[in-house]
């Protein structure tokens, strides 16, 4: 299965994405799931980015939090609407929002 | 004559929920309801980021340009014109490696004097202490 994850929280749901299974993995943060991709905490990354998978983090959303492209984490690729509709139709079978 | 202090304490994420745009909102809006006291009551607020609240402080919000809607920025740069007090927590700037050049402090470029206060969650804690009402958002 390729699956990809929209991610909208900070807090929640790595537990749930700890437990998905799947052949192609893409986690697309947008609202406050943008902070995984840019934050860091007592000098640590996001144990979200540790994950086998694509990561995407909505343009819109990041700067709208006053979060640059400069601070994404290397392994994060910004991306726009037009590019998560593209990325969703193109690359994954499934999507799933937490 | 008596002094009525609220203190309004932002621990949330901006926008996914109203809740901080809603603290800034009501302690801004405070400073309004003086009319229906009496003669010599005051209404003091302030404002407290602390915890994943300090992250509504960054600079640079761009709500405006991608949704149309007024970013947490510009209403906090509004209490500071306001010259309501506003705290920051910097044991939780320190957690996420922020520093006072990454945050709001000031709103000089709307004329504003206040500037923000990044404190030990000590002073926080006796901001709560002295408050006659606590709300956390």
């Amino acid at each position: 299965m390729k699956l990809a994850v929209l991610m909208s929280d900070y807090r929640n749901g790595i537990d749930m994405i700890d437990r998905l299974s799947a052949e192609s993995l893409g986690i697309i943060l947008v609202g406050n799931g943008v902070y995984h991709a840019a934050v860091k905490e007592g000098g640590k990354t996001s144990s979200l980015l540790d994950k086998k998978a694509n990561f995407y983090a909505l343009t819109e959303d990041f700067e709208t939090r006053g979060i640059t492209a400069a601070n994404l984490d290397s392994r994060v690729k910004a991306v726009n609407y037009g590019d998560v509709v593209d990325i969703i139709f193109n690359d994954y079978e499934k999507v799933v929002w937490i | 004559m008596a002094t009525k202090k609220l203190a309004f304490i932002v621990r949330s994420l901006p926008y996914k929920t109203e809740a901080s745009r809603l603290a800034l909102t009501h302690a801004i809006a405070s400073q309004t309801v003086e009319i229906y006291l009496n003669d010599g009551d005051l209404v003091e607020a302030s404002v407290s980021y602390v915890g994943d609240g300090v992250l509504n402080c960054l600079k640079g919000q761009q709500g405006m340009k991608h949704y149309g809607i007024t970013t947490i920025e510009g209403h906090a740069k509004n209490s500071l014109l306001l010259d309501m007090r506003v705290l920051i927590c910097k044991e939780d700037l320190d957690k996420f490696g922020l520093t006072e050049d990454n945050i709001l402090m000031d709103a000089e470029d709307i004329g504003g004097e206040t500037k923000a206060n990044v404190v030990s969650y000590g002073e926080i804690q006796k901001e709560m202490d002295a408050a006659t009402h606590i709300l956390v958002c």
